[in-house]
């Protein structure tokens, strides 16, 4: 499903007594989500996406704006009409159930849409067939006994397996109690009479309405033609869709668990698998991978990103670290005080900040920024010239700002700075430097292994497509 | 493992209630969600009414002359409001010695209080700062003594005053009477547990800062943990006056001197009876004065409820933490 | 350092120590004695000769049988004291019993049902907080005889009935006076039953509500799957304790009903466990039989927590 945001807001009204103003949590917010994509909403604690989140889901309601699924106004619907799954920071499970049961809740209010069935033909028909071969069945049964003694929930997932039926019919069909029957043929003859018999009755019943059951044991009128109708699921096709659900994260083997005895990447998966159950047409997940470990965390994302693939669902990912979301997102929105500052892929927004945050908020280490200013046509920082710039451009302060990668050491260097610590990482060396026009706490440059720095004043010339010059005022970019 | 053969990709899920047209959906929730709202504020109103009527009655009730109040009348329809009031009020007061039982009240809340006060801030500074050897087995012993109920108490308890003779049937002084009364609830453990919790939020940080400063733990009980824990005695405080003021069953056993009734106990007595005027030796309970009596007794308490709700509410719904 | 302070520490326990083992830990035990002395009295030692009678006669488990009913209090004229139990008519523990077993239950579900609506509303809460807790602080015995008053035969209650049903005024039916004492005693266990639950309520995570709203569950099923659920310790612990409280249902009877003609022996009967026992206290010679009801009590109190802490073993979640 293709999402559209236009314009939204979100305002928190303060307290006039108190002298609380109010706050703006997302300004005039507009995005566009294509259909089977996975956008990440990234920026710092407090700049509104998990804010722009809960009012895609529904749980918060816009001040103003609208959000369109497809082409509906969704903007006031409420959340459970939205059709969505929603992944709480803290996953939100019920502490209580286990994790089937968590998984199961959301399918316990939904309905399908489905041809009129008379499932009670359905599974005397299934029962007249089992029992023709009633031989085959007993075998069956038999085969599962454990030191000669036959266990009841064996045996019934053997049936369940073998005849694919419900476990519901299985167990009927145990309790019939025929591996241990005396009388085989007149017991086999007596159930299959019985179903008979209730196909018979539901027959009658139906043709006192004009209805007939067809050969795919759907009820239809005299045209041939079925009725659809809205039903609640039944047992079977809940547990099937959970399993499915479940296998999907691969936690069918805790099912029976309580939240509370998992470990946090299997919570996670369960909150994952009780949003995927009802098969949303968008996924929202709140930052899901902050309460996990380091190495938990890599290889979570990594299957949130395969599972998204896999499922195609429009999914809206919220997260503070911006190595998850160029990570694993198809195209990513970076926020700050509730704007929108650079929307796109996630290479593009690195590559090509639009602005000073966006280049500050992406890549580790941080891009090292430097007050500088161009005169003549001519970037300088302190008295060192960087730079040839684009001669349209009028003389004044700005920053600049390099990527850590983007410095060689070069002894016709353009830069010095005073390096201060070599830090080896194995396939890169970090360097510590310091310089008078740096703004911040440490320069921080990356260089490789191959070549030996030393510490004291180091020359550098500077990748061009690492270097970026913002202008001091509006900390926007200005192309050189 | 249960295994189940049902194949679901075609099953089309769809959400109930949801209807084609985005705003009629909108529509159909807004109303349901304005019906439960009503729904919920309507059972809401209605047993607040319920819970609230006997207190509404009973300050009605005692604005009323008694043939309004045996005749079940909702409001005043005989004499003048402001004259019935007046009547009620100062007859009641004539003959049921209002300001007495509440002195004797206040004397032994107020005792029973600061007494319970100083023992149970020792008490929980031991159980939470001192350290000796089979604290938490007293601790749990003290704990498990909430569980038994009272009555084993109060036979002995009876026997041991009678024993002393505080308990004569006639002549039962002051000091016999408020002994009786005070002693045997100067110790709490209740009190001491809620304390106890309190103290042990209290970070050993300051305790250990206190001792650098040569502070003894005398002075830091009461210097520096006392006013940390100030609102949790504040809660005790109120939780103890609220309890003498109700107190029944151990002063209606142990005080035979109606001098010393207590407020509880004298609202059961006899004061407010008068001789029915067509039968002679026949004595009847007027019930607007005790609807006056009993709205001076339930006042002050609503009073302090109101201005103390929020430790009150606190205090007590702490209790139910530990559950 | 902190070891050292050994004897000081129970130096400050002291004052609650020395209360406590006069005032508790000794008539616990004492208690339990006296309920197997023979013809006990307090005044004096064993065998002694008082008047004509002699005291003190000895151990014996007597006692019990009197108040159970099944030996007679004076083998003389060979009576059985039916009033604390009974088969046949209404006696203080089948009271106790039907007070405790009725009102709980009702009280507990009345109070979750309000507690889990006030924790719906956001206009107003507060302040219908405080109306419902209202109760919890108010004299028993005095809003008692406002009931008394409410419900009699005249009162305002029959008035908007427009009946004249003798509720609990003298002569009433058994049946009517326990139902008037059943809405007393329920309308008095709300308040702190409602506070509870709500300071359960409100440290349940919100955003359980949240997930199931996203999921489309209906309040009902919000209510039975999450709330009911989540709320289980807080349930546990007020049952508990309501089922103690209920079992010492004493003052709520003094209120509602004047004392002189359920002592009396008057029909109908509306003695409870405790009531008995404070009964048997105001008569010097039958101070041991007063004790074996409290033992009686005890135990029963210790049974009922007992195997409701088995059931939330399997009942309570987490």
């Amino acid at each position: 499903m293709k999402i559209k945001i236009v314009g939204l807001t979100k305002k928190f009204p303060g307290d006039i007594k108190k002298g609380i103003q109010d706050t703006v949590a997302v300004d005039h917010l507009d995005l566009e989500i294509d259909d089977g994509k996975l956008i990440g909403l990234l920026g710092p604690s407090g700049c509104g996406k998990s804010t722009t989140l809960y009012m895609i889901s529904g749980l918060k309601e816009p001040t103003d704006g609208q959000i369109y699924f497809d082409d509906e106004d969704v903007t006031f619907l409420t959340p459970e009409k939205r059709g969505i799954g929603l992944v709480f920071q803290n996953y939100a499970l019920y502490p209580h159930m286990t994790v089937y049961k968590n998984i199961l809740f959301p399918l316990t209010s939904l309905k399908v849409k489905d041809n009129e069935k008379s499932f009670v033909v359905e599974k005397s028909k299934k029962i007249i067939e089992i029992l023709d071969n009633v031989n085959a069945l007993i075998d069956l049964i038999k085969s599962t006994a454990i030191d000669g003694k036959i266990k009841r929930d064996a045996a019934v997932s053997a049936i369940c397996n073998k005849y694919k039926v419900s476990m519901y019919l299985a167990r009927q069909i145990y309790s019939y109690n025929l591996h241990a029957s005396t009388d085989l043929n007149n017991d086999v003859q007596k159930r299959i009479d019985d179903a008979l018999i209730s196909i018979k009755e539901e027959k009658e019943r139906l043709i006192k309405k004009n209805l007939h059951v067809n050969d795919n044991n759907e009820i239809v009128n005299e045209n041939n033609e079925c009725k659809q109708i809205e039903r609640k699921l039944t047992k079977d096709e809940m547990d099937a869709l959970v399993r499915e659900a479940a296998r999907l994260v691969q936690i069918e083997n805790y099912l029976e668990r309580k939240p509370a005895e998992l470990s946090g990447g299997q919570q996670q998966r369960v909150a994952i698998a009780r949003a995927l159950v009802k098969k949303p047409k968008v996924l929202l997940l709140d930052e899901p991978l902050s309460n996990l470990d380091a190495r938990l965390r890599i290889q979570t994302r990594e299957e949130i990103r395969k599972i998204q693939q896999r499922t195609g669902i429009t999914t809206v990912f919220v997260t503070h670290d911006q190595e998850e979301a160029m990570s694993i997102c198809d195209r990513i929105l970076v926020m700050k005080d509730g704007k929108a500052m650079q929307e796109g892929e996630p290479q593009e927004v690195y590559r090509d900040p639009k602005d000073l945050f966006v280049a500050k908020f992406l890549g580790t280490p941080p891009i090292n920024v430097f007050k500088g200013y161009i005169r003549n046509n001519q970037l300088y920082i302190g008295n060192e010239k960087i730079k040839d710039v684009n001669p349209n451009i009028e003389d004044k302060n700005v920053y600049v700002a390099i990527r850590p990668e983007g410095f060689i050491i070069d002894d016709k260097g353009v830069f010095s700075l005073d390096c201060k610590e070599i830090i080896t990482m194995g396939r890169d060396l970090s360097l510590v430097c310091s310089s008078p026009f740096f703004v911040g706490d440490k320069i921080k440059i990356i260089i490789d292994s191959d070549i030996t720095p030393w510490i004291g004043t180091i020359k550098f010339s500077i990748r061009d497509s690492k270097l970026y010059v913002f202008d001091e005022k509006s900390e926007e970019r200005i192309a050189i | 493992m249960k295994q189940v053969n049902v194949n679901t990709t075609h099953l089309n899920l769809v959400i109930p209630g949801r209807r084609k047209d985005v705003l009629s959906t909108q529509k159909r929730d807004k109303v349901m969600k304005i019906i439960a709202l009503v729904l919920t504020y309507s059972f809401i109103v209605l047993m607040a009414l319920i819970v609230i009527f006997p207190f509404f009655y009973m300050i009605i009730g005692s604005f009323m002359l008694e043939e309004d109040v045996i005749s079940g009348k909702l409001w005043p329809t005989t004499g003048s409001f402001f004259e019935n009031i007046h009547y009620n009020y100062t007859e009641t007061l004539k003959r049921f010695d209002y300001f007495k039982y509440v002195g004797n009240t206040l004397i032994v809340g107020v005792s029973t209080t600061a007494g319970c006060l100083f023992i149970t801030i020792l008490s929980a500074f031991a159980f939470s700062r001192l350290h000796f050897k089979g604290r938490e087995v007293l601790f749990t012993i003290f704990l498990a003594t909430m569980m038994i109920p009272g009555e084993m108490m109060v036979i002995t308890n009876y026997i041991t005053m009678n024993n002393l003779g505080l308990i004569p049937i006639k002549g039962q002084t002051a000091i016999q009477a408020f002994t009786v009364m005070i002693l045997p609830f100067l110790s709490s453990v209740f009190y001491i547990y809620l304390l106890r919790q309190n103290f042990l939020q209290i970070p050993n940080e300051l305790y250990f800062s206190s001792k650098v400063d040569g502070k003894s733990d005398w002075q830091y009980l009461w210097k520096v943990m006392v006013p940390l824990a100030a609102p949790t005695l504040i809660t005790i405080t109120i939780l103890s006056l609220i309890g003498s003021w109700n107190a029944y069953v151990w002063p209606n056993t142990a005080v035979k001197n109606d001098n010393y009734w207590l407020i509880s106990v004298a609202m059961r007595g006899t004061a407010l009876e008068i001789e029915d005027p067509l039968q002679p030796q026949v004595f009847k309970i007027q019930n607007s004065w005790t609807m006056v009596a009993s709205t001076l007794t339930v006042l002050p308490l609503l009073i302090l409820f109101i201005i103390f709700r929020k430790y009150i509410m606190k205090g007590t719904g702490r209790a139910g933490i530990k559950g | 350092m902190e070891k050292r302070n050994n004897y000081k520490a129970w130096l400050y326990l002291a004052p609650a120590l020395i209360l406590m083992a006069v005032f508790t830990f000794f008539p616990l035990v004492n208690t339990i004695i006296v309920s197997f002395i023979e013809n006990y009295n307090s005044a004096y030692g064993f065998n002694a000769e008082v008047g004509e009678r002699v005291v003190n006669t000895g151990f014996t488990f007597k006692n019990y049988g009197v108040v159970l009913g099944i030996t007679p209090r004076n083998p003389s004229t060979g009576v059985l004291d039916k009033t604390f139990l009974s088969f046949t008519g209404p006696s203080a523990l089948g009271n106790t019993l039907m007070i405790t077993f009725i009102t709980v239950p009702i009280s507990v579900v009345i109070a979750l049902v309000i507690s889990i609506a006030l924790n719906q509303i956001k206009v107003l809460k507060k302040f219908f907080q405080t109306v419902f807790f209202m109760p919890y602080v108010t004299n028993i015995i005095a809003v008692g005889m406002v009931f008394s008053i409410i419900f009699s035969t005249n009162g305002i209650f029959n008035a908007m009935l427009k009946s004249n049903t003798n509720w609990i005024n003298v002569g009433a039916s058994y049946w009517n006076s326990m139902l008037i004492l059943f809405v007393y005693i329920i309308w008095n266990a709300l308040p702190y039953k409602i506070l509870i639950f709500l300071s359960g309520l409100q440290n349940i995570d919100k955003q359980y509500y949240d997930a199931a709203k996203i999921d489309g569950a209906s309040a009902f099923k919000v209510a039975r799957k999450v709330t009911i659920p989540l709320l289980s310790p807080q349930i546990l612990y007020i049952t508990i304790t309501s089922f103690i409280g209920a079992f010492k249902e004493y003052t709520a009877i003094v209120g509602l009903f004047n004392r002189s003609y359920t002592a009396d022996g008057n029909v109908p009967d509306l003695f409870t466990v405790v009531y008995y026992i404070y009964d048997k206290l105001n008569s010097t010679d039958q101070v041991q039989y007063a004790s074996a009801a409290a033992v009686i009590l005890f135990i029963i109190i210790m049974l009922i927590t007992l195997v409701q802490m088995k059931v939330a073993k399997k009942r309570v979640h987490y």
